[in-house]
């Protein structure tokens, strides 16, 4: 699998997107290049970011409450739009989570004897 | 779904800011500004492509979905043809249903009169037709007297103005433009106020004012119908150069009425209008312009603006009670004080007008309109269920978006929008089988001459259905879209093609199977006591023999005859010329035949002390060959005959009631009795009349009045104007029709004869309502349970399909075909079993409110309900066998492979 492939199937994963995002914020408001960041760094850059689809993501998130957004001032004095975790947002957080680790599981469970053969 | 209130600047200020910081982290690292921008860019990605979903998610581009929802959905119903067909045609049978009922619901009971301000009218009483020619008030009063009419006019404060219509439509006949042959005609008599309290401007000429209704007789004018303008004279421009005869009297057409205009009475299209002043010109036997009790016309006012219903029936019943005491004089009995107490106007809205049909029908219509409702939901249960079949087919295409990203909501509107178009599809339908099925009912309602009434949709019609199917869309598509996208994405994604659907959604749809069974049960039990009472209706013991009877009518006021000895030597020779023909046994005059109303009056038996247990007689005046024709048996003395003339004593022939009540303890026979109490005053005709036979107690107006006393008398002695003549044939008695009309011809050919009917007809039309409820509800029922059957069909070919695995490991390991049938009878036998308890007790609780529509059936009558389920029974388990059939062929070895 090249990068590129990865990079596109992340894009895809808009719920699994979604997840990342809400559990980024958990560690307090963030900035959009922020999370964009911090996922590829938690992550230890196996997961990389497209930065570009990370915003409908974003407006997505805040169109639904889960997160809510306000301009404010970088560390380096840039002026960013913050995002922080709603109520709402770190409830749907938790089931998202849960949900996640069920399918990562059952996908890993399918795909695990595939591979074999293959 | 999105709710958008950023500006797209601001979106890209964002951008911006984003692209700003990644470049002065790059830099940091130590790349160069140029260097450090691109990389962020290449980053970011396609940054247009953000934009544009930036602005996907405002409001607009939200109809571009929608339109990319629908072409998806017509490209998912077009893959499953036959199961969209069935679908939309299950929805249009039901949405077809409702819409024709309610059609005529509307146009008989809902729909507001074509006139100007129609809420401003106020009816005096309910629109009953109950009045009195010569009793003094003493009730809520439904129908008044012209002199009443004409003084209520002048003195209340609380009317702009006020009309009465006589509460017979005339049916005449006279000569059209100077035609040579005799017309009918139906001319309704009313007062010169009527156009104007209604608001109805003329299309034509001009319409009749107070002073065309002043002087008794002085007013030959008309106003003609549109219809009978356009049927009758072709829309001649010249109408108001046109004259009617009618009688010895020329009218003049002043104006023809707009199109639209029916006159106040749904269901009825008089061809003319012309003044009440004309009523004895019309209407030689019934009339009474100078007669204050002489109650037999309808009364609307038209309230003043700002006048409350409340404060117009103050007002009215303030005036009604002082003229009323006037009519008592200066010294009124205590009889009249009494009554006047009790008698009372009560106002009724009057913007959807009178209706004879309203009485009759709105109760049958009522109940059709709970039938087709049901019918309604069991289509939306059967869709439903064939959505949810197919959402299981579909469950792995689902599966696969959700994983990807797919947004539950949006999949649920997606399959909403799949539903909306077999809505949509099934509406337009289900109107076009609407306006054929309204016109049949129409038919039906109709009896042997058309109901002028348009039950063409209108808009009021059409916004009721389009709301019943978005209402429909939402009961059967929602449900089985919350279901379809109700997954675990694991299993869901692991399994084969439509395996095994969740136990949740197996048990949504057995639930619908239920609820389908209850309310086919429902009506098939309702069918059934209605189907009941129309055959107890029609077993009733009628009194005479309703087979090879033909009435004919004569119109005698047409032709210009009097009350004299012209016209009695005319119906003597008549009923001799046709009693004489081949093939005729007996033929009669008559006053009433059956379903003509009656006269009904106290009686006064000489000697004897009245009882208040004395109900009222009902009199009959008929020619001597009447008993004969009906096959009435006289059980004592003798009939009527030759002997009974003007010059000799007056005679009667009275029932077994009437023998019983007034003459009980001995003969009838040669004692005397006059009509009327003994200190009114009263025609010496009616006087001293001597009965001279008994006749068998029979039904006179209806089939479940309850027997009554009547007596008849001779014409010869009471010279009358009679209408039909009853004539008792050997065998088919219309093919005497032409013979009939040849001999009346010969007598006088300007009699007019009218229409000729059987006495069967006029018999089983007097049940029309029980006949049209049974007839329908059969109809609705039996579509009931064939759509319930279609449901638990497919659900169990379904359930079938599902477990091909499980039935091939059965019959691998050894069960005999009669198991695994019996496995799945068993399981619908039990969906079944529980339908049917559930439409029991629902059955048991309505036919208690509906039993005003049965006829000596008991609402929880055994037979009818315990045919019923076992009919429901029987047909759900053809339903399932089917399909178990299926299971048994099963080939254990291709079963096992089935995956």
């Amino acid at each position: 699998m090249s990068t590129r492939e990865e990079k596109e199937r992340l894009e895809l994963l808009q719920g699994t997107l979604d997840l990342l995002i809400l559990r980024t914020l958990i560690f307090g408001p963030q900035h959009g290049q922020g999370i964009a960041r911090a996922i590829e760094q938690t992550s230890a850059d196996e997961l990389l970011v497209e930065h570009g689809a990370l915003y409908p993501a974003l407006q997505r998130l805040e169109a639904r409450e889960w997160i809510a957004a306000a301009w404010g001032t970088s560390d380096n004095n840039r002026k960013a739009r913050f995002y922080r975790l709603t109520r709402a947002g770190r409830k749907r957080l938790v089931e998202e989570t849960t949900k996640w680790r069920r399918l990562a599981a059952a996908i890993g469970r399918i795909l695990g004897p595939e591979a074999e053969e293959g | 779904m999105f709710r958008s209130k950023r500006k797209p600047g601001d979106f890209s200020a964002e951008l911006e800011s984003h692209l700003q910081i990644e470049t002065d982290r790059l830099r940091e690292q130590g790349l160069p500004e140029a260097e450090a921008r691109a990389a962020a860019r290449r980053a970011f990605g396609n940054r247009t492509h953000a934009e544009e979903r930036f602005y996907e998610s405002t409001r607009w581009t939200r109809l571009d979905l929608l339109w990319k929802d629908i072409r998806f959905g017509l490209r998912m119903l077009s893959r499953s043809r036959a199961s969209t067909a069935i679908a939309i045609l299950t929805l249009a049978l039901g949405i077809g249903a409702n819409t024709a009922v309610f059609s005529l619901l509307n146009a008989v009971l809902l729909r507001n009169l074509p006139v100007q301000q129609p809420r401003e009218l106020a009816l005096f009483g309910r629109g009953q037709w109950a009045g009195s020619l010569d009793d003094f008030p003493n009730r809520s009063m439904q129908l008044f007297s012209y002199p009443f009419f004409r003084e209520f006019r002048q003195k209340n404060q609380v009317f702009s103005d006020v009309a009465a219509i006589s509460s017979l439509l005339f049916t005449t006949h006279g000569h059209v433009a100077g035609g040579a042959n005799l017309e009918k005609i139906n001319a309704e008599l009313v007062s010169g106020t009527y156009f104007h309290t209604l608001g109805v401007d003329p299309i034509l000429g001009r319409t009749l004012t107070a002073a065309d209704d002043l002087h008794p007789g002085a007013h030959p004018v008309a106003v003609a119908g549109f219809s009978w303008w356009q049927r009758r004279l072709a829309q001649d421009p010249a109408v108001l150069s046109r004259t009617v005869t009618i009688g010895q009297t020329v009218y003049s057409i002043v104006g023809v009425a707009p199109p639209e205009f029916f006159g106040v009475t749904v269901g009825q299209s008089p061809d003319v209008w012309i003044p009440l002043a004309m009523e004895k010109e019309i209407s030689p036997g019934w009339n009474g312009l100078e007669k204050n009790l002489f109650q037999s016309l309808y009364v609307i006012g038209r309230r003043k603006p700002g006048v409350s219903m409340e404060q117009a029936s103050a007002n009215t019943n303030l005036v009604f009670q002082q003229i009323i005491r006037s009519y008592a004089g200066a010294q009124p009995s205590a009889k009249q004080l009494e009554d006047l107490k009790r008698a009372r106007i009560d106002l009724t809205p009057a913007a959807t007008g009178l209706s004879m049909l309203r009485h009759q029908f709105s109760s049958p219509l009522e109940v059709l309109m709970g039938v087709v409702a049901l019918v309604l939901l069991i289509a939306c249960a059967n869709v439903a269920n064939l959505l949810l079949a197919r959402a299981s087919a579909r469950q792995r295409e689902i599966a696969v978006r959700m994983s990807i990203g797919a947004v539950r909501s949006r999949l649920i509107r997606q399959l909403l929008v799949e539903s909306a178009l077999m809505g949509f599809a099934g509406t337009a339908l289900g109107v076009l089988f609407a306006s054929a099925a309204s016109r049949l009912l129409l038919m039906m309602v109709s009896g042997s001459e058309p109901v002028p009434i348009s039950v063409a949709p209108d808009a009021q019609v059409l916004g009721v259905t389009l709301a019943v199917s978005m209402l429909t869309v939402l009961l059967f598509g929602v449900a089985p879209a919350f279901q379809a996208t109700n997954i675990h994405l694991a299993p869901a994604l692991r399994e084969g093609r439509g395996t095994s659907a969740s136990p949740s959604r197996h048990r949504l749809a057995r639930g619908l199977i239920v609820g389908q069974v209850a309310l086919s049960l429902l009506l098939l039990a309702g069918a059934g006591l209605f189907l009941r009472s129309l055959i107890n209706l029609t077993n009733i013991d009628t009194g005479f023999d309703r087979q090879n009877v033909l009435l004919t009518g004569i119109d005698p006021v047409g032709a210009g005859y009097k009350e004299d000895a012209r016209l009695e030597d005319m119906m003597e020779r008549v009923e001799g010329s046709v009693g004489a023909l081949p093939g005729v046994q007996a033929a009669a005059f008559s006053l009433f035949v059956f379903k003509d109303g009656g006269w009904t009056t106290g009686v006064t038996v000489p000697g004897r002390p009245k009882s208040p247990n004395d109900g009222d007689v009902d009199h009959n005046v008929v020619g001597p060959g009447y008993f004969a024709a009906m096959r009435m048996p006289i059980v004592l003395g003798r009939g009527l005959d030759e002997r009974d003339n003007r010059a000799a004593r007056k005679v009667a022939v009275i029932n077994e009631t009437m023998a019983r009540t007034y003459f009980a303890g001995g003969s009838p026979l040669g004692r005397t009795f006059r009509i009327g109490e003994p200190d009114k005053e009263n025609s010496p005709e009616w006087l001293d009349l001597e009965v001279v036979g008994v006749v068998k107690d029979a039904k006179y107006d209806h089939l479940t009045e309850t027997t009554m006393a009547a007596a008849f008398y001779p014409h010869a002695q009471h010279t009358s104007y009679l209408y039909t003549l009853v004539t008792r044939s050997t065998g088919n008695s219309k093919a005497l029709i032409p013979a009939i009309q040849r001999a009346i011809a010969a007598i006088d050919p300007n009699l007019p004869v009218t229409d000729s009917t059987t006495l069967t007809q006029v018999v089983d039309e007097s049940v029309l309502n029980q006949r049209l409820v049974a007839q329908l509800s059969t109809f609705f029922g039996v579509l009931a349970a064939f759509l319930a059957a279609i449901g638990i069909y497919g659900v169990m070919s379904y359930g079938i399909a599902r477990r091909t695995n499980e039935f091939g490991v059965r019959m691998a390991l050894g069960a005999e075909r009669h198991d695994v049938l019996w496995m799945v009878l068993r399981e619908s036998l039990g969906l079944v079993l529980a339908g049917v308890a559930i439409g029991l007790a629902l059955a048991l609780a309505l036919s208690r409110v509906a039993t005003s529509l049965f006829y000596g059936v008991k609402p929880y009558d055994p037979l009818a309900i315990g045919l019923a389920v076992v009919a429901m029974i029987a047909i759900a388990l053809v339903a399932s066998y089917l399909p178990a059939r299926r299971a048994t062929r099963i080939d254990p070895l291709i079963a096992l492979r089935y995956e």
